[in-house]
């Protein structure tokens, strides 16, 4: 793989950062190998939406007042 | 008439029919509510359109709505017309299983607003319709959820659509006379496709998702499922409008559907788009010939039909609804994921599983491309009166052949009009060579339900036979 691709989640990273975000119990290497999986794609759908092209282009979901309860 | 037959005549009228035979007084609601009870005992192991059957308080409410009515107190064009809802909507004091172990002992302590409208209204809640688990899933099928699969009527061995599953089969197969959904991705209008009913997303914001279990709250639609356009219209006027428990309220009134459905469609402009760009799926022959042929009725009818351009590819709008679905559906299920993610069947374990990987950054990457994008799509819908597009590529495929499945699911026009939040109808076009049902899908301005109605009724009566049932 050269050094511009996207690298892959491991299972170890996959492990790290389900602990760091508090997954309880622990994933199993199932579950490891389904995070890796899903990481992968939801990296790659991502990748696949355009960034836009100026720092005034704000989100859709941009905070307005009133807001409603 | 034997008395099967009287069954299943009264379950095979449409909303409407049975709301002006009551008010006639030449059936009763009770009758109707015992009619459609009978069809469940003699279908449902087959084809699983409840979870939830309210027998006992649908005839406690057909009882109250048969002394009103005879008192002269009639409330409208529903008043003692039986329907059902999608589990992911709150009943108080009854159970929401939103089809998931995780809900298995959960009693609702509120009651969705549009149930609340539709008691206003007379309508009978017969109960809690199938779903997938908490509205989400792939069209890959596991059986590793809680509650048996609803079955296509037309054919057993085929595909419902999802996730509002068990309405589109209830109202196909007469165990409910119209049903509500809710629609995130195409949850109301895919299997609306797949089981030949009409399916209505409304504009997002018109009706009011208050006391209706949230997927996304960004793209979250909730709305009817039902036999005919009529009915469609009728029940969108009844609960549609400003609701103030809804934070995504428009504050606009409902408004009149059924009085112009016979307009027709002379003079107005419909935008037929056939381009969804690289890596779109084929149109099966049918499907296509299908909609080609509502394409006829309608230029016969005197509309003028243009060719419409996507301004971005099918892909793109998948792609940018699905970061947003899968961040704010996360958000919403983030405590059920980190503490009892056991319980959860695949389908909705994986789409935990992608919020729980998304970045902050590619979620508001999403919302940034999302405005320009509606804009782009707005533009492109205001250059017509209407939009004419296919709802899904092909017909319901054969359970077993999950590629099928997922092409279906995943794949269909439907998504396009979740982002924008354009109202998009499915309307059935007639049925492909293997009986199975086949649509079109009808999108309009925002706010226009009326004209969406309008051409959706004259695709209805040149191709639908509202008498042609499923044989089951």
């Amino acid at each position: 793989m050269s050094k511009d691709e996207p690298k892959s989640w491991t299972p170890e990273q996959a492990a790290a950062y389900a602990a760091v975000y508090g997954l309880s119990p622990p994933p199993d290497k199932a579950e490891l190998e389904r995070l890796c999986a899903m990481g992968e794609r939801v990296a790659a759908t991502a990748r696949s939406i355009a960034r836009m092209p100026f720092k005034s282009d704000e989100p859709a979901s941009v905070f307005k007042v009133p807001l409603q309860k | 008439m034997t008395a099967l037959g009287e069954q299943l005549s009264l379950t095979s009228l449409s909303a409407i029919e049975a709301g002006r035979l009551i008010a006639a007084r030449k059936i009763t609601p009770v009758e109707l509510v015992e009619a459609l009870v009978a069809r469940v005992e003699s279908v449902d192991d087959k084809l699983r359109s409840y979870i939830t059957l309210m027998a006992d308080t649908a005839l406690e409410a057909a009882r109250k709505a048969e002394i009103e009515i005879a008192a002269g107190r009639w409330r409208g064009p529903l008043h003692g017309v039986p329907y059902g809802v999608k589990d992911n909507y709150h009943v108080k004091g009854v159970r929401t299983t939103a089809g998931s172990r995780l809900m298995w002992d959960y009693v609702a302590d509120e009651t969705s607003t549009l149930i609340e409208r539709l008691e206003a209204a007379g309508a009978i809640l017969l109960g809690k319709m199938n779903t997938w688990e908490y509205g989400t899933g792939t069209g890959e099928i596991l059986e590793d959820l809680p509650f048996p699969l609803a079955r296509n009527p037309w054919n057993v061995e085929h595909f419902t659509g999802g996730s509002s599953t068990g309405v589109g089969v209830g109202v196909a197969a007469g165990t409910a006379l119209f049903g509500l959904g809710s629609d995130t991705g195409g949850s109301i209008r895919l299997p609306a496709a797949a089981t030949g009913v009409v399916g209505m997303k409304a504009t997002y914001g018109l009706v009011s998702r208050a006391g209706c279990l949230p997927n996304c709250w960004s793209l979250d639609v909730t709305g009817p499922l039902t036999w005919t356009v009529e009915d469609s219209a009728v029940i969108l006027e009844t609960i549609a409008g400003a609701d103030p428990r809804d934070p995504q309220s428009a504050g606009v009134p409902a408004g009149s559907y059924r009085q112009g459905l016979g307009s027709g469609v002379r003079g107005l402009v419909i935008g037929v788009i056939r381009d969804f760009g690289k890596n779109a799926p084929a149109l099966a022959p049918d499907v296509a010939a299908n909609l080609e042929a509502a394409e006829k009725a309608l230029a016969k009818a005197g509309a003028r039909l243009v060719t419409l351009a996507l301004p971005a590819p099918l892909s793109t709008y998948r792609s940018v609804s699905s970061v947003i679905n899968w961040g704010e559906s996360y958000s919403i299920h983030e405590k059920d994921f980190q503490e009892r993610r056991h319980l959860m069947g695949k389908a909705l374990r994986d789409k935990m599983t992608a919020g729980f990987m998304l970045r902050a950054a590619d979620f508001i990457a999403a919302q940034r491309q999302r405005r320009p994008l509606v804009a782009a799509t707005d533009a492109a819908m205001r250059t017509c009166d209407a939009v004419l597009t296919p709802c899904t590529f092909g017909t319901a495929p054969r359970f077993g052949n999950q590629e099928a499945l997922i092409e279906f699911t995943m794949h269909a026009a439907t998504s396009i009009f979740n982002l924008s939040g354009h109202p998009a109808i499915s309307v059935p076009t007639g049925f492909d060579a293997q009986g199975l049902p086949t649509s079109a899908q009808v999108a309009g301005r925002y706010f226009d339900e009326a004209t969406v109605y309008r051409v959706a009724k004259v695709i209805e009566d040149a191709l639908f036979d509202a008498s042609r049932r499923p044989a089951i």
